[in-house]
């Protein structure tokens, strides 16, 4: 007992000290965000202010438009993940659990479609958008943002789903239900963990995505929280380092929520990973 | 299934029977179909067209004149013929290989190693770094690059005045933008810094699904924990690790806003291109779309080039029956 | 407790749906809408000028309203490339006076008519330079923006110096005393070494240039013997009195963050510096102009500044709401921000202005921003101040170098 908790407390520690070292520029961010304008720039970085302040939190909250973007980043990449991840999910079953002819290749599609630089996309995609009147409009960057969300989830999914063993696939068939069904009785909880980590995945690459964002939309009124932040970098004057801290704080409080409103799944699969034979 | 089905129709009216029996047979091999059809029209309706025109571009003179005329010069492979005969390809796609095989194995390597450190520890330290992970992965890629740059910035970054500090040596007013060697490597640190989590976690979430019996069987046997991982927990991590990999070369083949905003449009030059900033720089600084098209076709080339070998296991693995 | 989460996700799709398309259905409805594209300076500098200018046009022009969409500068351009390719360009837009030739000789604008624009006549010369092309009339020069010297006014009276410096050789002399007793890291006069902005200017002083035509053709001028005059000139005065790094440019550092910072006595750059030098010495900023080599002339700045052009598919009447933007009283307000105006005859008396009285712009060529995004004149620079090349065969090198590129190569 004692040298087991021994090498744990070893652990823990290493734990720590990776936290720190991998946190650090987080950290960085989040202390500027509270510090006074001269402590930013100062010779000697200090490691926070002794003197914090909220002014930089106040100027960002307060910019025109602020709180209409996080509600359309909110919608924009919410209704991706959830179609993203339902649709890859079904996907990946059938290309994980059923044989089909053309499925070899619609797995290499699905993989060769990410390979693609996204650069060079810019341009077509918001000429093909612009003929459906989908500039300027959450739903033209919903669709958008699901093209690039569905390949990457459809492939690590059914890498997931391949794991499961059929065993366990067969032992719920005998009970009369239909082979989909079936699958997804079974499959949802043991995928659970790949579920995860996979939406968290799409919605931090939706939720941080720049450059289609601003490309397609135009109104203030219906920018992303990205887009919002840009506008701290793009003056040609002076760039207000505390207030751009504050905003990126702010904007990755949501992501940090989600993940942990969904990190339970992750460590569900250990208790329920047995195979009984 | 289809024993269930069986006894069902030979319970069913005998008029019935053979109807139900070809109805049933149609719905159960369109099932498949059926479930990824919703994926295929959502990326077709999208980048159908975008794909098209890619490679139409790439095949056309198109600068920004023909670009508001709507209309293009027809030239073949000349494009093609244009950047393949550029030394500056040549030498920018080594440089990308190499940049590519250091940072996937770095981040593959570190982030098992992070996942397997996962299992081992207390449940509050786990809670602890997974969320420090996810806040770093939380971090938009362009802060992340502005922090990075005043780290290690020459008037007063805490990085040079840390080592400083330590005694590492006389770092004051160190400018690690210097050579091109160490800008690279500092965005080796920043985009490895960057991908941990997603493969950490990922990572972590596979080796929930191995079973705890066979590990705790294969200790209690006395083997060695390099032998309990190599036997036991890396063949069920194979599929997510090719996943991770193949995934990785395709990310940092391509990478471009880390190296383009942490070096900085006043220090980018041939000699410290990666492909992604060489692609922007010859097809959009330029305006010169149907040579971007034509770079662009060929980074697929080169990237599918390179993972080709863990593509071609990860579709070959889980063939059913 | 799984099927709740699944019609808990449905419902928020579908809820997600609804709010996408809801918004996406307005967009249809307004025909009468002219589209604007000015840069975020103009929202966070003067907004009440453009209000009122908005009020102006929907006065003249009763149905219609105007929609001002503000742009980033890092990536206005790719924007505008994408409307472009779709046909829905804005009605206005504002373009960086170095960004204008490229998209002149392409075709992206509506030929303008000069003489309906206030002032037009005695536009700045460095700015109308930017607006035309092959004779005709593409942009209306907006604002501009000079350089000039911000310095520590404790540093310089606890040196001993009494009076401001009209000429280089007082301006290095100064430097030399400020650099007496300075601690390590501290520049008397910081200049980044690649700021071209600076250096150019020296060259643009003793009469050089960066490139110069004949024939229809461009060639570099850099290895002329008056422009090596001032890059020697340009040498001499950093290497006597900025520590700053000779490989950055001018944003990595900021000056104004240096300075805040207590290492510089001096720093060169627009006048809107002074909004940043932090609160420790912004009672001892002041402003003067720099000296050219001289006495009692300016150095030549350069005029960075801003025009506005109406998109060859944008409605023909962003050219009535420039007219209200660009007028008489517009500018007026411009130059009361601190602005230098787009005409001579406006011109006031304050610092900025004083400073754009000798001004150089760049080459007005097709090609110019290639130029640039090549940092050759960056490396240059750097080659120079390192020591690696002497200053002939370095500008020999990016004389070369510029010509193939102005040309097309």
């Amino acid at each position: 007992m004692n040298p087991r908790r021994a090498t744990r407390a070893g652990w823990n520690t290493v734990a720590v000290v990776l936290f720190v070292l991998m946190v650090f520029p987080v950290f960085w961010m989040i202390s500027t965000a509270f510090k006074p304008d001269d402590q930013i720039v100062s010779a000697d970085p200090s490691w926070f202010s002794l003197h914090p302040t909220i002014a930089h939190f106040r100027a960002a909250i307060d910019t025109p438009f602020f709180w209409t973007d996080v509600k359309n980043s909110l919608i924009i990449v919410c209704t991706t993940v959830v179609i993203s991840i339902g649709l890859a999910f079904l996907a990946a079953i059938a290309l994980a659990k059923y044989r089909f002819s053309g499925r070899k290749l619609f797995i290499v599609l699905m993989i060769g479609i990410q390979m693609l630089p996204q650069a060079g996309l810019i341009i077509p995609l918001y000429v093909v958008l612009a003929r459906y009147h989908q500039v300027n409009a959450l739903t033209g960057v919903i669709l958008t943002y699901m093209t690039f969300a569905l390949p990457f989830s459809v492939w690590t999914l059914r890498g997931f789903i391949i794991n499961i063993p059929r065993e366990l696939e067969e032992a719920a068939m005998v009970d009369g239900s239909t082979r989909l069904g079936a699958f997804v009785k079974i499959l949802l909880p043991l995928a659970a963990p790949g579920l995860v980590a996979t939406s968290v995945f799409a919605f931090i690459t939706s939720w941080n995505e720049y450059i289609f964002a601003r490309v397609l939309l135009n109104d203030q009124g219906k920018q992303t929280l990205t887009v919002w932040l840009s506008y701290f970098l793009g003056s040609s004057r002076h760039t207000d380092w505390g207030a751009l801290m504050a905003g990126s704080t702010l904007t990755a409080i949501p992501v940090l929520v989600f993940f942990l409103l969904v990190q339970r799944k992750i460590a569900f699969g250990l208790t329920a990973g047995a195979v009984k034979a | 299934m289809s024993q269930a089905e069986g006894t069902a129709v030979a319970a069913g009216a005998p008029g019935l029977r053979r109807r139900r029996f070809s109805r049933g047979r149609f719905l159960r091999g369109s099932v498949p179909y059926g479930l990824i059809v919703p994926v295929a029209a959502a990326i077709g309706a999208i980048l159908g067209y975008p794909l098209y025109s890619l490679v139409r571009l790439s095949l056309q003179h198109y600068g920004l004149f023909e670009l508001i005329s709507h209309r293009g010069q027809w030239v073949g492979l000349d494009n093609f013929r244009s950047v393949l005969g550029d030394a500056v390809f040549w030498h920018t796609l080594l440089r990308t290989v190499v940049f590519t095989a250091v940072n996937v194995s770095a981040t593959i390597v570190l982030g098992t190693l992070v996942a397997l450190l996962l299992v081992r520890v207390s449940a509050w330290a786990r809670l602890l770094l997974t969320g420090g992970l996810v806040l770093v992965w939380a971090t938009p890629v362009v802060v992340a690059v502005q922090i990075w740059y005043w780290m290690t910035n020459f008037q007063n970054g805490v990085v040079n005045y840390v080592l400083t500090k330590l005694r590492v040596g006389d770092f004051f007013q160190h400018d690690w933008y210097a050579t091109t060697f160490s800008q690279l490597g500092l965005v080796t640190t920043l985009v490895v810094w960057g991908a941990l989590p997603f493969v950490a976690i990922s990572v972590y979430a596979s080796l929930a699904q191995v079973p705890r019996e066979l590990v705790e069987a294969a200790e209690i046997d006395g083997a060695r924990p390099w032998r309990v991982f190599l036997d036991v927990i890396f063949p069920i991590l194979r599929p997510i690790l090719l996943i991770l990999t193949s995934l990785s070369i395709i990310w940092d083949f391509g990478v471009f806003t880390q190296p383009f905003l942490l070096i900085g449009q006043s220090h980018i030059h041939p000699g410290n291109y990666l492909m992604g900033v060489y692609l922007f720089e010859e097809g959009y600084v330029k305006t010169d779309f149907g040579r971007g098209a034509a770079i662009s076709l060929l980074m697929l080339l080169m990237v599918s080039a390179m993972s080709v070998v863990y593509v071609r296991k990860m579709v070959r693995m889980g063939d059913v029956e | 407790m799984r099927s709740r989460v699944f019609v808990a996700a449905i419902a928020a799709v579908a809820l997600g749906v609804v709010a996408a398309t809801a918004s996406a259905g307005e967009q249809r409805a307004q025909a009468n809408k002219l589209t604007v594209w000015l840069q975020i300076d103009a929202q966070s500098g003067w907004p009440d000028l453009v209000a009122s200018v908005n009020q102006q046009f929907q006065k003249d022009h009763p149905g219609w309203t105007v929609d001002v969409q503000y742009q980033n500068w890092t990536d206005h351009l790719q924007k505008f490339d994408a409307t472009l390719a779709g046909s829905n360009t804005p009605d206005v837009i504002e373009m960086g006076n170095t960004e204008m030739t490229k998209y002149m000789a392409a075709g992206a604008f509506q030929q303008l008519d000069k003489s309906t624009f206030d002032n037009s006549a005695n536009w700045l010369k460095g700015l109308a330079a930017s607006a035309s092309f092959g004779g005709k009339t593409y942009g209306v020069p907006y604002y501009a923006g000079s350089r000039l010297a911000t310095y520590r006014t404790d540093l310089f009276k606890k040196a001993g110096i009494k009076k401001l410096p009209t000429s280089l050789a007082e301006l290095t002399a100064d430097g030399q005393k400020l650099m007496k007793g300075a601690k390590k890291g501290f520049s008397p006069i910081y200049i980044a070494g690649e700021d071209w902005y600076v250096a150019m200017a020296f060259v643009y002083d003793y009469g050089g240039s960066i490139a110069r035509t004949h024939a229809g053709k461009w060639i570099g001028n850099l290895d002329s013997a008056a422009s090596i005059k001032g890059l020697t000139a340009f040498k001499n005065l950093f290497l006597t009195t900025s520590r700053a790094s000779k490989t950055t440019d001018e944003t990595h550092p900021n000056p104004y963050d240096v300075y805040a910072q207590g290492n510089a006595g001096v720093i060169i750059g627009p006048s809107w510096f002074t909004c940043c030098t932090g609160a420790k010495y912004k009672a001892d900023t002041a402003q003067f102009v720099l000296p050219s080599h001289t006495k009692g002339q300016p150095l030549p700045g350069f005029l960075g500044g801003s025009d506005l052009a109406v998109p060859v598919t944008g409605n023909k009447l962003g050219a009535d709401w420039i007219k209200d933007f660009t007028s008489t009283s517009s500018e007026k307000t411009l130059q009361a921000k601190g602005n230098i105006p787009n005409a001579t005859n406006l011109l006031g008396t304050s610092i900025n202005e004083r400073a754009a009285a000798r001004s150089w712009f760049v080459p007005t060529a097709k090609h110019w921003v290639d130029v640039e995004n090549g940092n050759i004149l960056r490396n240059m620079l750097s080659q120079i101040l390192t020591g690696k090349l002497s200053v002939k065969q370095a500008a020999a090198s990016a004389s070369d170098n510029i010509t193939s590129v102005l040309n097309g190569a």
